[in-house]
């Protein structure tokens, strides 16, 4: 062997290197046929069994897809008939459900009010392990009148109780699969369970059957799990996914809606962003503290600074998506002196310091909580940021109320309640609030259980518990042509039943 | 040789004893409760203490070791906490795209950083060593995630030639199976060919100065008998050495280039498994690597032995 040998050879070598580059090119996929849909998200289900976890990962791809309850909560945020075709009550305390005829599981079998009372006798079932047995607190009895006749009757009247039967924990599910929900979950839902593969996608297909006629629109639907933002925004750009919804932050907007090739929808959550202040730790037991701190801060900055601008700034807990919702978002406004007056009052006038925990995991609350320690800064208060882990997040500060100041996103939908629980992690302890809220639950009229949300959204500025800072926008990134996704999300679900690609 | 081997099998034994009570001891003492990673932050606190005591999480440290240990030795290494699937199951799952990303980032590394060495060293300080030195240089300080996301950027975003990530599967045929590691593999290999050219290069190098590489020149050997016989088989065994330990660090490395490229390998499984607090997924997985290495290393050592024949194993 020669080196002019060796060099034939790498001609050989370099030859065959181009032959398999072009085989890649001939080999590469052609454009995905309409009606399927590939979706980013970017953690997988810890299992799908909506019985047995909170996870909204698992909502987001099972929750109105593959299974349903009894009502839905529509794209406006409106409780409407669903699995049962009208419901009836004449004191609020019996209600009776009519199925609607002819509903199928996927495994063919008909619904029956039978199954109804399985689920929720299963649901209130101390050995089921169920994550929110609380919504099914007020219910004593199930009775099933005939096949497509249930009646609930309750402990006592409930304000929540039709809404907490459109909630993800809710759904219903024939008996005979209940042992395998985990992995291979059916229901009566416009998608059926095709694969999961584990670490890689999940597949749904079209429910042929399913009982709202011309729906579902799409054939096909795989959820990748990409859990790296720049990953998610490289396979947006290759063409390999055809929408984001929850990968991408708003860093990525700007750039993303000077691309025609895509369209950037944004709209309303529930998910408050809330600076927490621990009402149980001195200084923050102190009212005027509290509301120094509110007042210390710069909201439409801190949008501005940490969110690219995108976000509602909020006033109060209640979300622009509740029904019940004021608009106090010019309540409290930046004013540092007036903070720097409060602080002198309440025995600080050279401020105080703080310790701001913060888990990377969500890096709006980083990039929030550098923007706010700035302007505390300016009224006195020196904050240190410290950043931990998120699941030593779940137990020092959330679990034990081990901190001073965080900041999180609160995505439940009508979670006001958390405020007259004074065990909750903002360990907010006031009888006036808990009298109002406790009233609020057992007040079915709407006029009056809105004259009482209003009430305790003006008691919560007042008290200033915690400083309620934006909402965080939904924000879905898709392919241009896309129709029928939810531009607002009034509680969390990733409906794809209207979903379709345009003609 | 027979004693050899059963000093090195209980080197091993002990090795896995040692790294399994580490592991086990440092994921407890972490702060963080893995029932409510498990429950979240809008489950209720009864439900996350149900989960807990159901986890048998409440017991001693030492207890739930035993337990564990007993278990681990019939070969049931638990059932994870977050997909409640036997940890076993789960990492045989994974396997088909982590050891064929391993071994494709190794066959990189060794197809181009020996020719790419041993040209170095022939060229010893001329233009073709220095460049070749250079981009060695660049190899190293290049972290592997952004070179692999250059590299989606320019083959997947613009040229759109293969995938940006995900994994085909082995059951659509073994081209699209490559193909979808081709990329993740060549940015995990391309550290250690850069640090593999330099070992190489010097262990060549090295060799080239000894009498007997002379003695064959002066013989009239022909250049290529030279390099292949007399010197590269004699600068083998350093390069084994550190291609071997690479072979562990590529495993290593595969942890956040399969986060990059959305692979469903061990590394994502281990990284997803840490965050959540999936006790005995961790464990099993960090027991799995440590044999693997182990046995790496092992195989090294026996190499030696065919490499150089006057290397004795007793």
């Amino acid at each position: 062997l020669s080196i002019s040998g060796l060099r034939q050879r790498a001609r050989t070598a370099a030859g065959l290197a181009l032959a398999a580059l072009v085989l890649a090119l001939v080999a590469a996929p052609a454009a995905a046929p309409s009606p399927n849909l590939v979706l980013q998200v970017t953690t997988e289900p810890p299992g799908l069994d909506l019985t047995a976890t909170p996870a909204s990962a698992t909502a987001g791809v099972i929750f109105y897809n593959v299974q349903e309850c009894l009502v839905k909560v529509d794209r406006h945020g409106k409780i409407v008939p669903w699995l049962a075709d009208r419901w009836h009550t004449s004191d609020d305390r019996n209600y009776t459900f009519f199925l609607k005829r002819g509903v199928r599981f996927h495994n063919g079998r008909e619904l029956r009010a039978a199954d109804v009372k399985y689920v929720f006798d299963r649901a209130m079932n101390p050995e089921t392990k169920h994550p929110y047995p609380g919504y099914y607190s007020a219910i004593s009895d199930i009775i099933v009148k005939d096949d497509y006749t249930v009646t609930f009757t309750l402990k006592s009247t409930t304000a929540s109780f039709l809404l907490n039967m459109a909630r993800q924990g809710s759904v219903i599910y024939p008996r005979e699969a209940v042992d395998t929900l985990k992995s291979e979950p059916i229901g009566t839902g416009p998608f059926k369970l095709a694969e999961w593969v584990r670490g890689d996608r999940i597949v749904l297909v079209k429910n042929p059957d399913y009982h709202v006629k011309g729906l579902p629109k799409l054939d096909r639907v795989t959820y990748r799990f990409i859990t790296d933002a720049n990953a998610a925004l490289a396979a947006l750009k290759a063409g390999d996914i055809d929408v984001s919804m929850v990968g991408l932050g708003p860093e990525h907007v700007p750039e993303l809606q000077k691309d025609s090739r895509f369209q950037v929808t944004l709209g309303e959550t529930t998910n408050d962003v809330i600076l927490s202040m621990n009402n149980s730790r001195k200084p923050y037991t102190d009212r005027r503290v509290r509301r120094a701190v509110t007042y210390g801060i710069n909201k439409p900055e801190v949008v501005k600074g940490a969110m690219f601008g995108l976000g509602r700034v909020l006033g109060t807990n209640v979300d622009p998506l509740n029904p019940y919702f004021v608009d106090m978002a010019g309540a409290m406004p930046y004013d540092p002196a007036k903070a720097k007056k409060l602080l002198a009052e309440a025995g600080y006038p050279n401020g105080f310091e703080a310790v701001l925990r913060v888990s990377p995991q969500y890096q709006y609350s980083v990039r929030s909580g550098e923007v706010i320690a700035a302007q505390l800064q300016k009224i006195g208060v020196k904050v240190k940021i410290e950043q931990i882990e998120w699941s030593q997040w779940l137990s020092r500060v959330w679990k034990d109320a081990e901190y001073d100041l965080t900041i999180i996103g609160h995505a439940e939908a009508w979670d006001i309640g958390n405020y007259a629980n004074p065990k909750y992690y903002f360990r907010y302890d006031n009888a006036d609030f808990q009298k109002l809220f406790k009233e609020s639950e057992t007040t079915v009229d709407d006029r009056a259980r809105r004259a009482l949300y209003v009430k305790m959204q003006q008691k919560l500025v007042e008290d200033a518990p915690v400083v309620w800072l934006y909402v965080y926008p939904r924000l879905v990134v898709t392919k241009k042509g896309l129709q029928g996704v939810w531009k607002d999300l009034p509680l969390f679900v990733n409906d794809l039943s209207e979903v379709a690609w345009a003609k | 040789v027979r004693r050899y081997i059963a000093r090195r099998a209980a080197a091993f034994v002990a090795t896995l004893f040692f790294v399994s009570v580490l592991v086990f001891v440092v994921v407890r003492v972490l702060p963080g409760d893995p029932a409510l990673v498990i429950i979240g932050a809008e489950g209720s606190p009864e439900a996350a203490a149900r989960l807990r005591e159901a986890l048998g999480l409440n017991r001693p440290i030492a207890v739930q070791y035993g337990e564990w240990l007993g278990r681990a030795l019939r070969g049931d290494l638990g059932v994870s906490l977050q997909y409640d699937v036997p940890v076993g199951r789960l990492i045989l799952s994974r396997l088909p795209v982590t050891i064929p990303l391993t071994l494709m980032a190794a066959a990189f590394m060794l197809t181009a950083a020996l020719p790419l060495g041993l040209y170095a060293a022939r060229r010893h300080r001329r233009a073709g060593d220095y460049l070749a030195m250079l981009v060695s240089q660049i190899g190293i300080a290049v972290p592997g995630f952004w070179a692999g996301l250059l590299l989606i950027l320019l083959f997947s975003v613009r040229l759109g030639w293969v995938e940006s990530g995900g994994f085909a599967g082995w059951s659509s045929g073994l081209w699209p199976g490559v193909r979808s590691l081709l990329l993740p593999a060549f940015a995990l290999g391309l550290f250690q060919t850069a640090v593999l050219v330099r070992a190489t290069r010097s262990s060549v190098l090295d060799v080239l100065r000894e009498d007997y590489v002379r003695t064959a020149r002066a013989k009239g050997v022909g250049e290529l008998s030279v390099l292949g016989k007399h010197t590269l088989r004699n600068a083998m065994i350093p390069i084994a050495t550190v291609a071997g330990l690479q072979l562990g660090q590529l495993m290593a490395g595969a942890i956040i280039l399969e986060s990059v490229f959305a692979l469903p390998g061990i590394g994502r499984l281990v990284l997803g498994a840490i965050t959540a607090r999936d006790l005995p997924l961790v464990q099993g997985v960090t027991l799995f690597v440590a044999s693997t290495i182990v046995l790496i290393n092992f195989v090294v050592d026996l190499l030696y032995g065919v490499l150089d024949p006057r290397i004795r194993y007793d």
